[in-house]
């Protein structure tokens, strides 16, 4: 993308103003059972302006990338904010800020592979599939990188430049069981361009293997048997709930238009064993699946620990509910794509670990799940939160026993949090988030495995 | 118009000059006006504009699909030259192609511009209604958006659509509130041509908001039973998407849709009748032409019971060798039955009357699990009380062929006509 000075349009600014030039960039190679069903490119980009007047918002945005086109969305934009203005008269206050210049380019410095070798690459993914797994009934493999490059002027000093890109691997496979398909899929890589996510195809060949015998399991599987059931959630799935059970429901918008979590600051949410921190862009020393620096309200990125030792510590902020609350933003302000206002989201949500070993957390189970990997979920205003469980094994006497079938688990989730008793002392990612909210968003998801009391559906 | 009509057949010229043996190019320009209420006030008014111009090419039997959404003559050189790239990148298959020769059309609904002044005064009327109506009521976020789009759909075949659609949509999400007790939010929205009715009027949503008033205080359920699940509307398309997804192109190339050897076969029961019907009078929110490039007609899906139509695309019908569907689905239009909806209820002996469904993805073989979400216990053939802490499990080809009964009304969304629908066999759990 043609890099923006966008400073010679602020004297255009008439009232508080985000102005944001942005390309989404994405390449998807799609192989379903060898046919090569998908192979496309695409590059949306435009520029937006956002224009805040006495407590209403306007927006406007254009796909075209000219001087003309930028004044006529700054135009449009601060129109409507007077438009609503005039109509509502809320006499709100300036938003708070805490401004920042930041430039952070995740941009590969490897020689960029052909659309020919993405291709190849996974058709040899693919090839190796149908020759090591030849029982399969069928197999896809999914390839889909996106990069998103922005560049940011604010009327009150913030500008920054990104490119964060991600790529993902999907492999989907499916086997017959008295005639009837059973699906397992799993997702690899992360941040990064494909120079800098893809190896060789036959780099994954651990894990697919690993991916296969679970499913060989699966396919023997049986339902879980419903009810209120003691499980120990692998990390994969602690992300998810981080994400889904607890993120969503401290979203400042989400408190304010009525979550149960409303007036909780302060008070016992979980477990002492419970810490919760929605990460801006670094853990441990290295960048997070999604690292935002600075969020597209301008506002310097920075970790909000939502939850401490069980306590509830903040809600997830933008500048207008910061505003409101009274406190700082912490730069949980993103949009997708140019045409999309910021809204309040996660960013790398994880529960931080704690002592306990995985295994002696499995034999602790005298009864119970161990669940591996989740599909979809979703929360709510209650904190009931929902997801999907693509893997997952029975735990009889301390034992793994066989793999459940496809169910979903629920919970409220303040609840569920406050029966956790053993949290294992590992961390893993999870890369490949895609979190809906009007708009879509990546996101990057987190923890170690929990063990508590859930409900699963099942027969 | 002109300008864009110019800037597509542009982009076909572009794809035949660059190399390719065949071509299409689907360019839409669209423009949306946008009001958005937050946390119960007017907060947002957006109006976007955009362009998408979509082309294909197939060279020696390889397909490139490349997309921008600038409508400039370098622009569009540039996506050409990269969908021919891609084409050269991909592996051949003989099921690559584009639509046959139609004759030309143009197509239009709808108005082509916004009434802002009314959009307001409908936004500002559900606030105050609300209030007045319904005061536990929350309006987390209410979206009243008009959308106006230009499509022209041009192929080297000599396909030339193009069509223009203005139609305005609402989208809410809302929960309940009473002192420290707060219902599960829900949400719901339809489409309309005009703005003539109070969204209070339209859709379910004051049924939706009636129903969340009662579902701040819930009682979770206990135990385990196999019973009987209606499924309001608002719900109906979960069962329905599971269908749909197996009887379309990935599922059947793939070959693990459970419905690959249904056509012409009973996959419901008899009570059921889904057509669609996106060039209906009945649907205001349709379509003209298929993604593929092929004029759209209205058919029927299931009827009364059957599988007459897999949604196969033109690929996924060469892919498979069975026949084209006349459209992609969607405007769905489902058969009124013969009964009340309040008699539907009363021949429940137990059983959910479910209005959400939060579940998670169904398997391939039709299981589902979720939680019951705004939903109420029925027994013996009375609504007794909104439930929480409870979930549904079955099977969604098993719930189809159980359906036992249909209601005689049906809520118009706008882009779909559906009834209240129940079925038997469905396990309901709780703690």
């Amino acid at each position: 993308m043609v890099r923006f000075d966008l400073r010679e349009y602020a004297s255009l600014f008439s009232a508080y103003t985000e102005l944001r030039v942005q390309e989404n960039r994405n390449v998807s190679v799609v192989f379903v059972k060898g046919n090569n069903t998908t192979n496309a490119r695409s590059a949306i980009s435009g520029v937006s302006a956002r224009v805040y007047k006495g407590g209403s918002w306007g927006f406007s945005s254009s796909p075209e990338l000219t001087p003309e086109a930028i004044k006529s969305v700054v135009k449009a934009a601060t129109d409507n904010a007077a438009f609503l203005d005039l109509r509502e008269k809320k006499g709100k206050p300036p938003l708070p800020a805490k401004n920042a210049v930041s430039e952070n380019d995740f941009s590969t410095k490897k020689p960029k592979l052909t659309q020919k070798q993405l291709v190849e690459y996974m058709k040899e993914l693919d090839g190796y599939i149908a020759r090591t797994y030849p029982n399969l009934t069928s197999r896809t493999v999914v390839l889909n990188s996106l990069e998103m490059e922005k560049t940011l002027l604010t009327s009150d000093g913030s500008s920054s430049h990104s490119m964060i890109p991600r790529t993902i691997v999907a492999v989907v496979m499916s086997m017959e069981r008295d005639g009837k398909p059973v699906e397992l899929s799993k997702t690899y890589g992360g941040l990064g361009q494909p120079e800098d996510v893809l190896g060789s195809p036959l780099d994954l060949s651990d894990l697919i293997e690993e991916q296969y015998q679970h499913l060989v399991r699966k396919s023997e599987g049986v339902f879980a048997n419903a009810g209120l059931r003691t499980c120990v959630l692998d990390a994969d799935l602690a992300g998810i709930l981080a994400h889904e059970a607890i993120g969503h429901t401290i979203e400042a918008d989400i408190v304010m238009a009525g979550s149960v979590a409303s007036g909780w600051i302060g008070k016992e949410v979980a477990s002492p064993l419970i810490t919760l921190v929605d990460f801006a862009n670094t853990f441990d020393g290295a960048p997070c699946p999604v690292p935002v620096y600075i969020d597209d309200e301008g506002t310097k990125a920075e970790d909000a620990v939502v939850i401490d030792g069980g306590v509830l510590k903040t809600f997830l902020h933008n500048r207008e509910s910061a505003g409101h609350f009274g406190v700082q933003p912490t730069g949980n302000a993103r949009a997708y794509l140019f045409s999309d206002e910021p809204l309040i989201r996660m960013r790398n949500t994880a529960f931080l670990p704690g002592k306990s070993k995985l295994q002696e957390m499995i034999e602790s189970v005298e009864d119970g799940y161990y669940l591996m990997r989740p599909s979809n979920g979703q929360a709510d205003s209650t904190s009931e939160f929902m997801f999907g469980i693509t893997l997952g094994y029975e735990i009889k006497n301390g034992k793994l026993g066989k793999a459940i079938r496809d169910t979903t688990i629920s919970g409220i989730a303040f609840d569920v949090l406050k029966t956790v008793t053993m949290v294992s002392d590992d961390m893993k990612w999870s890369c490949s988030g895609m979190c809906g909210k009007k708009q879509m968003i990546p996101v990057g998801m987190g923890g170690p495995a929990i063990k508590c009391k859930v409900n699963i559906g099942g027969r | 118009m002109g300008d864009a009509k110019k800037a597509a057949e542009y982009g076909l010229d572009a794809l035949l000059k660059a190399g390719a043996d065949k071509a299409q190019c689907l360019l839409t320009m669209s423009q949306k006006h946008e009001m958005n209420v937050d946390s119960g006030a007017l907060s947002l008014l957006r109006t976007t504009f955009d362009t998408q111009v979509n082309l294909t090419a197939i060279k020696d039997g390889r397909r490139g699909q490349s997309r921008v959404n600038k409508s400039d003559p370098e622009a569009i050189d540039g996506a050409a030259t990269e969908a021919l790239a891609i084409a050269a990148s991909s592996e051949p298959d003989e099921a690559n192609d584009i639509a046959e020769y139609q004759p030309p059309k143009e197509f239009s609904a709808g108005s082509e511009s916004p009434d802002l002044d009314k959009m307001h005064f409908r936004m500002k009327e559900l606030i105050a209604m609300t209030k007045e109506r319904y005061p536990k009521i929350s309006l987390w976020q209410a979206i009243l958006e008009f959308t106006l789009e230009r499509n022209y759909f041009l192929n080297s075949n000599g396909v030339e659509f193009v069509s223009t659609e203005g139609v305005y949509r609402y989208s809410i999400v809302f929960s309940a509130r009473d002192g420290d007790k707060v219902s599960s939010f829900n949400y719901s929205g339809f489409s309309a041509r005009d703005l003539d009715k109070p969204v209070l009027e339209c859709g379910t949503i004051a049924t939706l908001f009636g129903q969340l008033e009662e579902q701040v205080t819930t009682t979770p359920l206990s135990g385990k039973f196999v019973g009987d699940v209606i499924l309001t509307p608002d719900c109906v398309g979960d069962a329905l998407a599971f269908l749909m997804a197996s009887i379309s192109d990935s599922a059947l190339i793939s070959g693990t849709s459970i419905y690959k050897e249904s056509l012409d076969r009973q996959v419901a029961s008899p009570l059921l009748t889904i057509h669609s019907k996106p060039v209906s009078e009945e649907i205001c929110d349709g379509y003209f032409f298929t993604s593929d490039g092929f004029e759209a007609q209205n058919s029927t899906i299931v009827d009364r019971g059957v599988l007459k139509s897999m949604l196969l695309s033109l690929y996924g019908s060469k892919k498979t060798g069975r026949p084209r569907a006349v459209n992609q689905g969607q405007a769905w239009v489902i058969e009124p039955g013969q009964t009340p909806l309040e008699d539907v209820v009363k021949s429940v002996e137990r059983g959910i009357l479910l209005t959400r469904f939060s579940g998670g993805r169904p398997s391939e073989n039709g299981d589902f699990s979720g939680v019951a979400k705004n939903s109420y216990l029925i027994e013996d053939g009375q609504i007794k009380y909104p439930i929480s802490e409870s979930m549904i499990s079955g099977n969604f080809a098993d719930m189809l062929m159980n359906i036992t009964a249909i209601s005689r009304e049906r809520a118009n969304f706008g882009y779909a006509l559906v009834p209240w629908i129940k079925a038997s066999g469905v396990t309901v759990s709780g703690k």
